[in-house]
């Protein structure tokens, strides 16, 4: 237990700024026994992170957050469940369901005057919708678009800085596009674009396969001098409502999104917001629309 | 929906429900508490949502979760809550411990699920939850700080005294042998 865990912990939990990652590398270089104990670190984290349990909220509590609207909307309050598919009563009683039971009165009569003033079928609905539909159609609320856009751009920057860290940040290590597109083409269910912009001064590095939101993507990697800069792309359901363009600083990284031709992309670097712009120009030229 | 308050409640909360309940799940250590817990946290923060000023709802709703659950283990008086009391004397132990050089890594590779999850619950609650928001929910040195309510050099020290002690705890006996 020493200063020098602190910094491999904070290197590890991508809590680095740039100057001081590269201190720390460079240490990392010269010192073996640093190097073992930073992978020991990570061994640990990893094995943290896959192993231990997230517990999952019950559907009993989900249940009971319905509870909460007041009895004279029980029809309501009635469709709300039904429609959520949630359970009312717990699917699996205990013997302590009478205690509970308690519980959940004392949970009614808590909110029920607050929750009675604003309308309590309103809230059915509102809850009921929140309960089922996260990111579902009908999810079309602009603070909750926001909210969800700003969570997978803190993601994107979590994969970005994932892949920074790790000895293989690329599958497919090519700067012909006629070999990446084909290469990423194979492994998803839909075809990005690949071009390469050396000539613009972005080289095309290479490519790997990330997970975004749960779901497939691709990742573009390019290089613009001394940074490197990770694209995110995946299909999106055109319907859905999206910014068309957010542009934001995630932990000390550019973040600009894009969502054109029914695909998303999210551009991560710590390059600057102008260099960065200029590479989402290239891959993904605005239509002016 | 045409109730802004109401629509912005469901929007910005409910999507964490499950990261609400798992880190009371953890600091209560029992799931029909933590479930309490998170309900009691829901009303506070649905009473005091006008306060909210938008950014990421997700710390500042498990800041009022982990307040309900210590409010919970205070009222239960179950002396957890009095643990920064002596978080120096904690230090003194760890400092005699000398960090192992074994091959930790591969020791702690064939840990199962439940050796992972007994030693995470037998740390001290301000390790645990250091952990839980760290591994478990992702969250930055930041928000860690915001929600646990202590500096950054804090969540950062107690992280790292939280893996140090779980490393020890997985380590098997013979492993630790052959240092």
């Amino acid at each position: 237990m020493n200063d020098d865990d602190l910094w491999l912990d904070a290197l590890l939990d991508d809590e680095l700024d740039a100057a001081a990652s590269l201190a720390l590398q460079r240490r990392l270089a010269g010192e073996p026994a640093l190097q073992r104990r930073l992978d020991e670190r990570r061994a640990l984290r990893d094995v943290v992170r896959t192993q231990a349990t997230r517990h999952a909220a019950p559907d009993e509590l989900r249940a009971k957050l319905l509870a909460m609207l007041p009895p004279r909307g029980d029809t309501a309050a009635g469709a709300a469940a039904d429609a959520s598919a949630t359970p009312r009563t717990p699917a699996n009683p205990r013997a302590s369901l009478e205690r509970r039971g308690a519980r959940a009165g004392a949970w009614r009569r808590r909110v029920l005057p607050w929750a009675t003033g604003l309308g309590g079928a309103l809230l059915a609905s509102v809850l009921t919708l929140a309960l089922v539909a996260p990111g579902a159609p009908g999810w079309h609320r602009g603070e909750a678009i926001a909210d969800l856009q700003t969570a997978e751009a803190s993601e994107a920057v979590s994969a970005h800085t994932r892949a920074l860290l790790v000895e293989h940040p690329i599958e497919v290590a090519s700067s012909d596009q006629h070999t990446v597109r084909p290469w990423l083409s194979a492994r998803l269910n839909f075809v990005p674009p690949v071009t390469d912009f050396a000539p613009q001064g972005y080289p095309l590095v290479g490519a790997r396969r990330d997970v975004l939101s749960g779901e497939t993507a691709a990742a573009l990697v390019y290089r613009h001098g001394a940074h490197v800069i990770s694209v995110f792309v995946r299909p999106v359901d055109p319907s859905a409502t999206r910014a068309a363009e957010a542009t934001r600083v995630v932990r000390g990284f550019n973040v600009i999104e894009r969502t054109q031709g029914g695909l998303a992309f999210c551009f991560v670097s710590d390059a600057n917001p102008h260099e960065l712009a200029a590479l989402a120009d290239l891959v993904a030229p605005p239509t002016g629309s | 929906m045409q109730d802004d308050g109401q629509g912005r409640f469901a929007a910005s909360v409910l999507p964490h429900l499950d990261a609400a309940y798992n880190l009371a799940r953890w600091l209560v250590r029992d799931g029909h508490d933590a479930q309490d817990v998170v309900q009691d946290a829901l009303v506070r923060a649905l009473r005091h949502f006008d306060g909210f000023r938008g950014g990421d709802p997700r710390p500042w709703l498990l800041a009022i979760v982990r307040n309900a659950a210590f409010a919970w283990l205070g009222s239960r008086r179950t002396g957890e809550v009095d643990f920064a009391d002596h978080e120096h004397e904690l230090d003194a132990v760890l400092a005699m411990d000398a960090p192992p050089a074994d091959p930790e890594s591969l020791a702690i590779r064939r840990a199962e699920r439940q050796e992972i999850d007994a030693a995470i619950a037998a740390l001290p609650i301000a390790f645990r939850e250091a952990v839980v928001l760290r591994e478990l929910e992702e969250l930055s040195y930041r928000d860690i700080a915001r929600i646990t309510d202590v500096p950054i050099g804090t969540v950062m020290s107690r992280l790292s005294r939280a893996r140090h002690l779980l490393a020890a705890a997985l380590r098997p006996e013979a492993a630790r042998n052959l240092t």
